[in-house]
């Protein structure tokens, strides 16, 4: 039966003009008016400086923006052809546009993938046009090692306030870490590179089509790079700036996006992990993330009481994911004085696995029980918040890797679990 | 443009027979210019050396190409340490070359067939072996003195940058005969002559003087920009420079119209466009920064660098022209690209560092393309179509190879090939005597690559350019018209329509290896018929719709657009 294609004729049309590429930049976008001219410009300063022999092209997948988005992607003059004597790309800096009305994030990155597969594209990378501070250094580095050093996937490091970030601290990372076994800090980021062949890998995958990844693929590509055996990198870009409010999706559909793709791969690449036990560092580029101590403001009684009541309200569905011993531990944090919680590693480690194992074999709703972890997360950040009040940046690392060690510590409790035949009943 | 078939060549223009007084000014727009050595072209004595007899024999084979007229490079006597632009006698042929006798009869043969002359002239220096020279170094109180740049210390003039790297280090040299420096933009045993002085004005104008009594048609003057010095300045380009220059064309027009003057100002357009003033100094000059743009953007397969060189072109006086080029006697300069570019023209046409030289390459056009007939032929029908007058390098229109490893640019100015004969019919000499080696590699070799060869070909580079040649000069729309670039999606295709009064001509070219689709925005000809010109089959009616072509690697087409 012939699939639906997703990649409209418009888009090939441009796509035959454009012709074999060396590197490839794409551009998420909707409703992006007010910043999109600048990252055009940064992505070309980026060509000009760092690859001005190369054969580039910007692809913009839009999602139905109506502020005039496109346009600005389009007309934007960029800087290039400043000056007629000094640095220019050599060659025609292409733009394309590729046009949806209500895509998903897969379909968004599915094209972008797929076209670096159809123009041959040796470098790829995807910038958010959200990200107010894109400078030409960041698509540089996101594109270097896949270009001149022949890395295939590209991970980004920021320096974060010290608070932010907190679901890649004490979930993400720690995952990946430990059952993917590659120390690879942010895997749903907004910007990060890859290579063409791994583009070509992704674009024939077959993940596209699963409801668990549409809102955020990201962690798919960065889990299909290390499973796959592509070689992976960080390089370094500079502050991540807090996007506003309006942007920022709230917790429970941060959770559920992005554990929930997380642990769609931990699923969909057991035979992977199972055989795989190894620990490895990746090669970094620039400096290692970085902690700022920028203010932030955060209502810590609130984050209690969510935590305590949605323990409470979730009890009966806990006690199904979680382990006795682990769920009687989570009902006495809950029940315990506010300003005495203190969310173990140990413990934390081990809820997060039972999550992910009831996850393999639940055949409850998985967008809900993804998002039964919330309240815990919560609690795991209050407890976070309590602890690090008055940490330095090192204190927090320190930490950080402790909880690393632990969750690669209960890695084989995971994989019990993993093994274990018991169903979550509904 | 596309392999035309025999029987649908357009029939030659008819040519005038002679080069009459009354003859159509602006000849120098619709001209094609050969450029040679008399000392490479044909060797008429068996001294190993090309002379003006041996050029004149040859009268015939440009006529037949189709050429309108020749640039000489320097003939006059030299003690020949830059090739000739060394001069140390401005009112004589080198003895090599033959008398002015020869010169006189080549000139005359040369008019008949309808083919003007260009002489080069220096004027910028002489000769540390002219008789100026030793005249004024031979006394501070000579009165030849002040006909040079003199100085007891060597840091006037900081600002002016050294030209020739790789062999000068100061524009200054120490004459060990009157005690002080000298003034030299060139090579150090070229002084440069002091225009500050009326007197040296009046003496180079009695050269030209000289010359266009014997009725040479033009003067392509080297080096320009460098005829007077200020402090503070970088010494190029100066006001005085161009006062000196509209003086001479002042004159040139009182006495001598008809006569052209071209310059060679190695200079980014808006610097060279001034050297046409208001119509007023030269008639022509090189556009330098276009011919590198041109190789760079087909091995890029992007038209960008041409596009973008172009649109930086300022407008020119009616009666002016540039004159463009791919190859010629320098090396391939790349003084007009800026460092980026620079590196990508070494790593893509200079690998091996002899290939290298100053600031440019030291190549000829068939070897930098690989010898592939297909780039060769894209290349030409660029240069044969975008606006100027074109100039061939003598060879080039078959083919010819170079030799990397003679010295300076001695590898690109090696005996012209006629044919697979003894010293490739050039010289009867015993070829140890030649002036040059002959190119004799078995893939650019004269046993190969040679006139005679060619000839016998229809479908040879020779009779190729021939086609093309006639091509050029069967209508004014490519020496006189405007250009209009079009943009389409497909950045390997640069496609541009001149236009000249009514006449219009839509030119295609594929910059790349593989074969192209293109769709033209062409509405604003909606209702003309492209009419291909090489074998004038019709092509479909231009309508509202975007125009789809289809092109094989590095193919071009040239349509002429009639509303019909």
């Amino acid at each position: 039966m012939a699939e639906d294609s997703f990649l409209t004729d418009d888009l090939l049309r441009q796509l035959i003009s454009v012709g074999e590429v060396d590197l490839l930049v794409g551009v998420p976008s909707r409703n992006n008016a007010d910043t999109i001219g600048h990252t055009v410009e940064a992505i070309e300063e980026s060509f000009q400086h760092a690859f001005p022999r190369q054969r580039v092209v910007i692809v913009n997948v839009d999602c139905g923006s109506n502020d005039g988005t496109i346009d600005l992607f389009l007309n934007s003059s960029g800087r290039k052809n400043a000056s007629s004597r000094g640095i220019t790309s050599l060659r025609t800096e292409h733009r394309v546009v590729a046009r949806y009305e209500n895509a998903t994030q897969a379909t968004v990155l599915r094209t972008i993938a797929a076209t670096g597969d159809l123009l041959r594209a040796r470098a790829c990378a995807v910038v958010s046009a959200a990200t107010s501070n894109l400078t030409a250094d960041w698509v540089g580095n996101l594109l270097q090692p896949v270009y001149r050093q022949d890395f295939d996937f590209v991970a980004p490091l920021y320096a974060r306030q010290r608070f932010d970030g907190l679901l890649a601290r004490l979930v993400l990372y720690p995952i990946t870490r430990a059952v993917f076994g590659k120390r690879i800090r942010e895997i749903q980021s907004g910007e990060f590179g890859f290579s063409g062949r791994l583009a070509t890998n992704c674009t024939t995958s077959d993940m596209w089509r699963e409801p668990s990844i549409q809102d955020l693929p990201q962690a798919c590509m960065t889990v299909t790079a290390i499973a796959s055996g592509y070689r992976c990198c960080q390089s370094y870009l500079g502050p991540r700036l807090r996007p506003v409010a309006a942007q920022t999706p709230d917790i429970v559909t941060a959770v559920r996006q992005a554990v929930g793709a997380l642990f769609w791969c931990v699923n969909a690449y057991e035979d992977y992990w199972m055989g795989h036990s190894a620990n490895d560092t990746v090669p970094s580029f620039g400096p290692d993330h970085e902690l700022t101590d920028d203010p932030v403001t955060v209502n810590l009684e609130r984050l209690f009481e969510l935590f305590r009541s949605g323990v409470a309200e979730l009890s009966p569905l806990l006690k199904t994911i979680l382990a006795p011993d682990t769920y009687a531990e989570v009902q006495r944090l809950a029940a315990c004085d506010e300003r005495k919680l203190c969310f173990e590693n140990m413990l934390w480690a081990r809820t997060v696995y039972d999550f992910a194992a009831s996850y393999h074999h639940t055949l409850l709703n998985r967008d809900h029980l993804v998002q039964a972890l919330v309240p815990l997360y919560r609690g795991k950040t209050y407890s976070f918040f309590l602890q690090h009040a008055a940490s330095t940046a090192a204190d927090i690392e320190a930490d950080s890797e402790n909880l690393c060690l632990e969750f690669e510590k209960q890695r084989v409790h995971f994989m019990e679990r993993w093994k274990s035949q018991t169903e979550v009943s509904t | 443009m596309a392999e035309p078939v025999q029987e649908t060549l357009p029939q030659p223009v008819a040519r005038k027979r002679s080069v009459a007084q009354g003859s159509p000014s602006l000849w120098y727009k619709d001209a094609v210019i050969y450029q040679l050595h008399v000392r490479a072209f044909c060797d008429s004595n068996n001294d190993g050396i090309g002379d003006f007899p041996g050029l004149t024999q040859k009268l015939d084979y440009l006529q037949d190409l189709g050429i309108d007229a020749i640039w000489l490079m320097p003939f006059f006597p030299s003690p020949l340490r830059d090739d000739g632009y060394d001069i140390s006698d401005y009112n004589a042929v080198h003895p090599s070359y033959g008398n002015l006798d020869d010169f006189k009869t080549f000139l005359a043969a040369a008019h008949n067939r309808g083919i003007r002359v260009i002489v080069e002239l220096v004027l910028n220096h002489t000769s540390d072996q002219h008789q100026w020279f030793q005249e004024a170094r031979s006394s501070r109180d000579n009165c030849r003195r002040d006909w040079y740049v003199w100085s007891d210390t060597d840091d006037r003039y900081k600002d002016a940058r050294i030209i020739f790297l790789d062999t000068e280090l100061s524009n200054w040299a120490w004459d060990p005969v009157s005690k002080s420096y000298y003034w030299h933009r060139f090579f150090s045993h070229q002084p440069d002559l002091n225009y500050d002085n009326p007197a040296v004005f009046e003496a180079m104008w009695g050269v030209m003087k000289f010359w266009l009594d014997i009725g040479v048609d033009g003067f392509r003057l080297d080096a320009v920009p460098y005829l007077v010095e200020r402090d503070g300045t970088n010494c190029e380009n100066l006001p005085e420079t161009h006062a000196i220059i509209k003086e001479l064309r002042r004159r040139l027009d009182d006495e001598y119209p008809e006569k052209m003057l071209l310059a060679e100002a190695n200079q980014w357009p808006a610097d060279v466009s001034q050297y046409f003033g208001n119509g007023d100094e030269f008639h022509m000059a090189f556009h330098f920064p276009l011919m590198p743009r041109i190789f760079m953007a087909v091995r890029l397969e992007d038209r960008k660098p041409i596009i973008e060189i172009l649109e930086q072109t300022p407008p020119i006086p009616d009666t002016a022209q540039w004159c463009i080029f791919l190859r010629n006697h320098d090396e391939l300069t790349l003084e007009m690209v800026t460092d980026v570019e620079r590196d990508y023209m070494y790593d893509e046409y200079a690998k091996d560092k002899s290939m290298r030289i100053n600031l440019g390459i030291r190549r000829r056009l068939a070897p930098m393309m690989d010898n592939d007939r297909r780039r060769i032929q894209l290349l030409n029908v660029l240069l044969m179509s975008m606006p100027g007058t074109p100039i061939i390098y003598y060879g080039d229109e078959i083919g010819m190879g170079d030799n990397i490893y003679l010295g300076d640019r001695n590898g690109v100015r090696t005996p012209m090939q006629w044919n697979g004969g003894w010293n490739a019919g050039f010289s009867g000499a015993d070829p140890e005597r030649l002036y040059s080696p002959l190119i004799s590699n078995p893939v650019y070799g004269y046993q190969g690559i040679n006139v005679e060869a060619q000839k016998r070909v229809p479908h040879s580079l020779l009779s190729w350019m021939k086609r093309l040649i006639n091509v050029r000069k069967s209508t004014k729309v490519f020496s006189r018209g405007s250009i209009e670039f079009l943009r389409p999606a497909n950045h390997r295709v640069l496609a541009y329509v001149r236009q000249f009064g009514d006449e219009k001509i839509l030119v295609v070219n594929n910059l790349s290896s593989s074969a192209q689709a293109v769709e033209l925005d062409l509405h604003q000809h909606k209702g003309n018929i492209p009419i291909e010109m090489s074998g004038r089959n019709l092509f479909p009616r231009i309508g509202e719709l975007p125009y789809l072509l289809t092109l094989g690697p590095y193919e071009s087409y040239g349509f002429r657009l009639r509303q019909l």
